[in-house]
């Protein structure tokens, strides 16, 4: 009972109509209505008062501004920048994070040493490290890469370690008495039963690392959509911070609906067998 | 404990390409064309930039990159990129660049917000 | 195998595998530190780069004899305590309004969750424009930050009670603010928790990220400040103590509420289900 309820309260359709093209075009409205709704308060608040271009723009201003940057290179170079960055941090994070995490999570008492540390860490974001690297590596993509790696790889490390630690030890104990090497372990039993808090970790990671991407792009002030919004106030241009900010939120969700969370998805359909 | 766990996640077909697959095929195309987009239109048009008199060109050369709109300070910074930047050509949107490699001459017509390039006399 | 032998451990043995259980989390910091010594006194690098650790400590004791620690402390404290604060009420009541609208919900949703991806420091540059530099522009990020988580993990706890509590107290006379009050409140109660541990953690990071570019005053302009001054030592130790605070609040201050309150009425779901 409380299982339908729930589905139900959370607007799921039912499953045997999204297949169905007419269901996908009413399901894309829905998401769009509510954006139309917003810009057309917009448009109202806009045009009640009279606003200062140096407060408030109106959203046709902002599709020009818009129409403007990515016409002209601006906004592809700087979103490009930007999604490289993530793109870049997402891959190292991994390479480095999640051997981390299984190097520390087989043992139960390296995994408790080290969890209090990393949650010491992430009470220091990678953003209150910004000053130090630039410090050390002056104002240049370096620094931002290494400030959005710290961000990410600490919930990785972590839902590495946690993924690892929630294999029962019924598996690994079977495949050891039946023969298998150490490698074969890891490859049949670690990796497929910490994958799905592997990429939950991934996403989590994301988020925190968009985030801190942006705010150090600022700092940085050497491209990125950061520093695309951060210029841009200091020309007064509003129109291109809303476009940015526009930009910065529109990137974040396809990267996040469209291919962070299907990937989750299918991992915990395939593997998440273990998940309590 | 098992049967009153709310919404489990139904397992996505995974026969054709299922509703997550086409996501993440979405989202990629999405990002490739944001990452690629405006480079493939550049060098697709780049025959049409190049002024005739500057086509095969083998040595250094100087140029005037002609923009249909007033640039900002982005654009002077990445079309000093290819030469030597040496001032406007009596409008603002039209720069004078010396000293043109063949080879940067070539990526400057793959540019796709520069709309023409004309020879320097 | 092992049940054996523990028993037949000593209380004295049990003690100490339960002290050095407790020591455990320390050993990482250990490490750093003696790593960090032992850089130094081979390496020798310039001040400016990596301080010694007693550098570290005596420019923060300098600051705090000064007083100066205090008060950006107390300034980023209070710029968290009001941005929270305004997060959660607002969240919460907003919350409650979405989450028992369920087609106010489904309408808003994509909206909620396209400011959320842009919550926090993606709003200072057109923000700083409005509120200038300063507390009212740190309490507009944080207040930013917080609000949405707590009001997606409000609408989701509301949305989550069942319903068969819900028209249980309704069938025996119960009006709509009396359901909530009694049932949909208490039940929603463990996630807005939840949005309220996760919202202080985020609300924190987003001070220091807001007060590194527009405060005068607060840790985060405390170590961005430093950096002209190429004093490393004061940004590693302001570093240390923003995380030192953040587990404080975390342990000190939110666990110890979300034990009394989720365990007060965890327990009488629990007793419910079993009904």
């Amino acid at each position: 009972m409380s299982a339908t309820a729930a589905r139900s309260a959370l607007g799921h359709l039912p499953d045997h109509r999204t297949g169905c093209v007419a269901w996908r075009w009413l399901r894309g409205l829905k998401i769009l209505l509510p954006f139309v709704a917003l810009v057309a308060a917009w448009w109202a608040i806009y045009l009640s008062a009279d606003f200062s271009p140096q407060v408030l723009v109106s959203p046709l201003a902002v599709w020009r501004a818009f129409v403007h940057l990515a016409t002209y290179g601006v906004m592809a170079e700087y979103a490009s920048t930007s999604l490289r960055m993530i793109g870049l941090a997402a891959v190292l994070s991994l390479l480095v994070g999640v051997p981390i995490g299984f190097a520390v999570g087989v043992n139960r008492y390296a995994a408790h040493a080290l969890e209090g540390f990393l949650r010491f860490l992430q009470g220091i974001s990678g953003i209150a490290w910004l000053p130090l690297a630039i410090i050390w590596f002056g104002f240049t993509h370096t620094t931002t890469l290494i400030i959005v790696i710290y961000t990410l790889i600490v919930p990785i490390i972590f839902n590495t370690m946690v993924g690892v630690r929630a294999v029962p030890e019924t598996y690994t104990l079977a495949l050891r008495s039946l023969g298998a090497s150490r490698l074969r372990l890891v490859k049949d039993v670690y990796l497929p039963g910490a994958l799905p808090s592997i990429v939950v970790g991934l996403r989590l990671g994301m988020g925190y690392g968009w985030r801190a991407l942006i705010a150090a792009e600022m700092l940085v002030r050497k491209g990125g959509l950061g520093d695309l919004i951060f210029g841009a106030r200091t020309f007064g241009q509003i129109d291109r911070i809303i476009t940015g900010m526009i930009a910065i939120g529109c990137l974040y969700v396809v990267v996040d609906r469209l291919i962070v969370q299907p990937i989750e998805n299918l991992t915990v359909a395939r593997w998440g067998v273990l998940r309590q | 404990m098992s049967d009153n766990q709310p919404a489990r996640r139904r397992l996505p077909r995974l026969s054709l390409p299922g509703p997550e697959v086409r996501k993440i095929i979405a989202g990629v195309m999405l990002i490739v064309l944001v990452l690629f987009g405006q480079q493939l239109y550049g060098r697709a048009t780049a025959a049409g930039r190049l002024d005739a008199a500057l086509r095969g060109a083998t040595g250094p050369r100087n140029v005037i990159v002609v923009l249909d709109f007033t640039p900002d300070r982005f654009h002077n910074e990445r079309v000093a990129e290819y030469g030597v930047f040496a001032g406007r050509d009596g409008a603002l949107n039209r720069l004078r660049l010396r000293n043109v490699t063949p080879a940067n001459l070539a990526r400057l017509a793959d540019v796709a917000w520069v709309a023409r390039i004309e020879p320097l006399q | 195998m092992s049940m054996a032998s523990a028993s037949e451990r000593s209380p004295m043995r049990r003690a100490l595998d339960r002290l050095v259980w407790r020591l455990l989390p320390l050993t990482p910091f250990a490490l750093v530190l003696v790593a960090w010594v032992v850089y130094w006194a081979v390496v020798r690098p310039p001040p400016a780069t990596l301080p010694a650790v007693q550098d570290v400590v005596v420019a923060m004791w300098e600051l705090a004899a000064k007083g100066e620690l205090a008060t950006h402390v107390a300034a980023s404290l209070w710029r968290l305590l009001l941005g929270v604060l305004l997060g959660v009420i607002t969240g919460v009541i907003g919350g409650f309004i979405v989450g028992l609208n369920r087609p106010i919900a489904e309408f808003l949703s994509p909206l909620i969750v396209f400011f959320n991806a842009i919550s926090g420091i993606v709003w200072l540059p057109l923000v700083i424009g409005w509120l200038g530099i300063g507390t009212a522009l740190a309490v507009f990020l944080i207040w930013n930050t917080v609000f949405f988580i707590v009001f997606q993990n409000t609408v989701l706890g509301v949305q989550l009670v069942p319903q068969v509590y819900e028209q249980g107290v309704q069938a025996l006379g119960g009006g709509r603010w009396e359901t909530i009050r009694t049932v949909t409140l208490p039940g929603a109660l463990p996630y807005i928790l939840t949005g309220l541990r996760s919202g202080l953690g985020f609300g924190w990071r987003a001070l220091i990220a807001a007060e590194l570019v527009g405060a005068t005053t607060g840790l985060g302009q405390m170590i961005f400040g430093a950096t002209e001054y190429h004093r490393s030592d004061i940004i590693i130790g302001g570093c240390l103590l923003i995380g030192i605070i953040a587990i404080a609040m975390d342990r000190w201050l939110l666990l110890p509420i979300e034990r009394r309150t989720i365990e007060r009425w965890g327990l009488v779901f629990d007793a419910r289900k079993e009904e």
